[in-house]
């Protein structure tokens, strides 16, 4: 662990991996339910955060170098391209990820305060996948309607989300990012630190 | 039969775009079905019967769910339930269906070779193979947590969702975190991360099958998108 050397390891990369599994686990578990009314799909913002605060916290314990958050937002934009999320939002993702890591690294990956902000704006990536809702509202609206869903599940899809609530989605996913990562930081301590894993 | 696990990325890059867009007519239908049935095919002619049969009669059901009994002026809990559920079926299955053979059909080593060859940071590279490897493992690992909770006697965390979070996540967490330390020390005994450029056991050629799939691929995009889009 005393390797100060700058670069991305091999092990590292793995790491990277395994929390990325990790993480999309989580949001697939959660994202499921939000077939069962729309609102739910607003909610992510809250859920998510609070949800994935253990795992990347346990994560952060791990970064010690810049790059890591950065290649699991890539990861993050792959795999939700993959899910047939869209291409949309992946620029949005990867940008969270790097601004994420560079807050993170400003504090040597080691002051929590710093943690706390990187993972608020690392949790923007939630938010990111509501772009093409945004952008492409119209078609994406009869596409849902085509695709099988109800009009009712399309209007109050579009009631939860539009341009005017987007705002306040984005501070919400930002302030319990930062719980999240309070509350993730505290079951850590219970859990891992007194095991010794970290 | 075996593919080139470049053609089979290309087959995830092509579901994935052809499911971003949603099919509004019989004859897109007709296309996005046809890109549905690929991997099943895929899936049965690598003896994977019992996947491919599942996929195949979730898909279908809710297929006829969706066209059948369900509507626009659908309304109602059980009916928005099942409109949920179809609607992610529909929308999303073909992606992961397709993502599923990809995953089970190709070897770490295969995908490996075939990512060092497309040029692939090798970053990225190793961080996609983990996590290849590892959906599987988190899935075995989840259940038995949840043997080890029933042996115990602990249903579903006494009703507290917050401890019924807890209690699964923190033991995947320490497994999750211990086979990671595993891997990567299995990694760097066979030379991961070294200065030098790694040579693979498998050679990647593209075969025949290879070249008709990636031709249809291309082909149902093209005319997805012009039908879609221009017409």
């Amino acid at each position: 662990m005393e390797n100060k050397s700058k670069k991305l390891k091999a092990k590292d990369f793995i790491t990277v991996g395994i929390f990325a599994a990790i993480l999309f686990a989580v949001e697939f578990a959660f994202g499921m339910l939000g077939y069962i009314h729309p609102y739910i799909v607003a909610s992510y913002v809250i859920i998510l955060p609070l949800a994935s605060g253990i795992p990347m916290m346990l994560f952060y314990t791990k970064v010690e170098k810049f790059g890591m958050i950065t290649i699991l937002s890539i990861l993050l934009a792959i795999i939700m391209f993959i899910g047939g999320m869209g291409y949309l939002g992946a620029p949005l993702i990867i940008g969270a990820g790097v601004i994420a890591d560079l807050i993170a690294k400003s504090g040597q990956y080691k002051s929590f305060k710093k943690i706390v902000i990187s993972f608020g704006i690392f949790n923007l990536w939630i938010c990111a996948n509501y772009f093409p809702i945004l952008v492409t509202a119209e078609s994406y609206r009869q596409d849902l309607i085509d695709g099988g869903f109800s009009a009712e599940y399309a209007n109050n899809l579009f009631a939860a989300i539009n341009v005017k609530t987007i705002g306040i989605l984005v501070v919400l996913c930002f302030v319990f990012g930062c719980i999240g990562a309070v509350i993730g930081k505290a079951v850590v301590k219970k859990h891992f630190e007194k095991a010794g894993i970290v | 039969m075996r593919l080139d696990p470049r053609t089979k990325l290309y087959m995830v890059f092509v579901v994935s775009l052809i499911v971003m867009m949603s099919a509004t007519t019989p004859f897109l239908w007709a296309i996005r079905l046809s890109i549905t049935l690929i991997p099943i095919i895929l899936m049965i002619l690598e003896k994977k019967y019992s996947s491919a049969l599942k996929f195949l009669l979730a898909y279908a059901s809710a297929l006829v769910l969706t066209f059948y009994f369900l509507s626009e002026q659908s309304e109602g809990l059980i009916a928005s339930l099942l409109i949920g559920y179809c609607g992610i079926v529909v929308q999303f299955m073909p992606a992961i269906i397709t993502a599923w053979y990809v995953v089970r059909t190709t070897k770490i080593g295969e995908f490996m070779s075939c990512m060092q060859k497309m040029h692939v940071p090798d970053g990225i590279a190793v961080s996609l193979a983990v996590v290849m490897r590892f959906f599987p493992t988190i899935k075995e690992e989840y259940s038995s947590i949840n043997d080890a909770m029933r042996m115990r006697g602990v249903m579903l965390g006494g009703g507290n969702v917050l401890r019924m979070f807890e209690f699964r996540m923190i033991p995947l967490l320490f497994s999750c975190v211990n086979i990671g330390e595993e891997l990567s020390a299995a990694a760097i005994t066979r030379g991961l991360g070294g200065e030098n450029k790694r040579s693979s056991l498998i050679e990647l050629k593209l075969g025949l099958a290879d070249y008709l799939l990636m031709a249809f691929l291309t082909a149902s995009t093209v005319i997805f998108v012009v039908y879609k889009y221009l017409l």
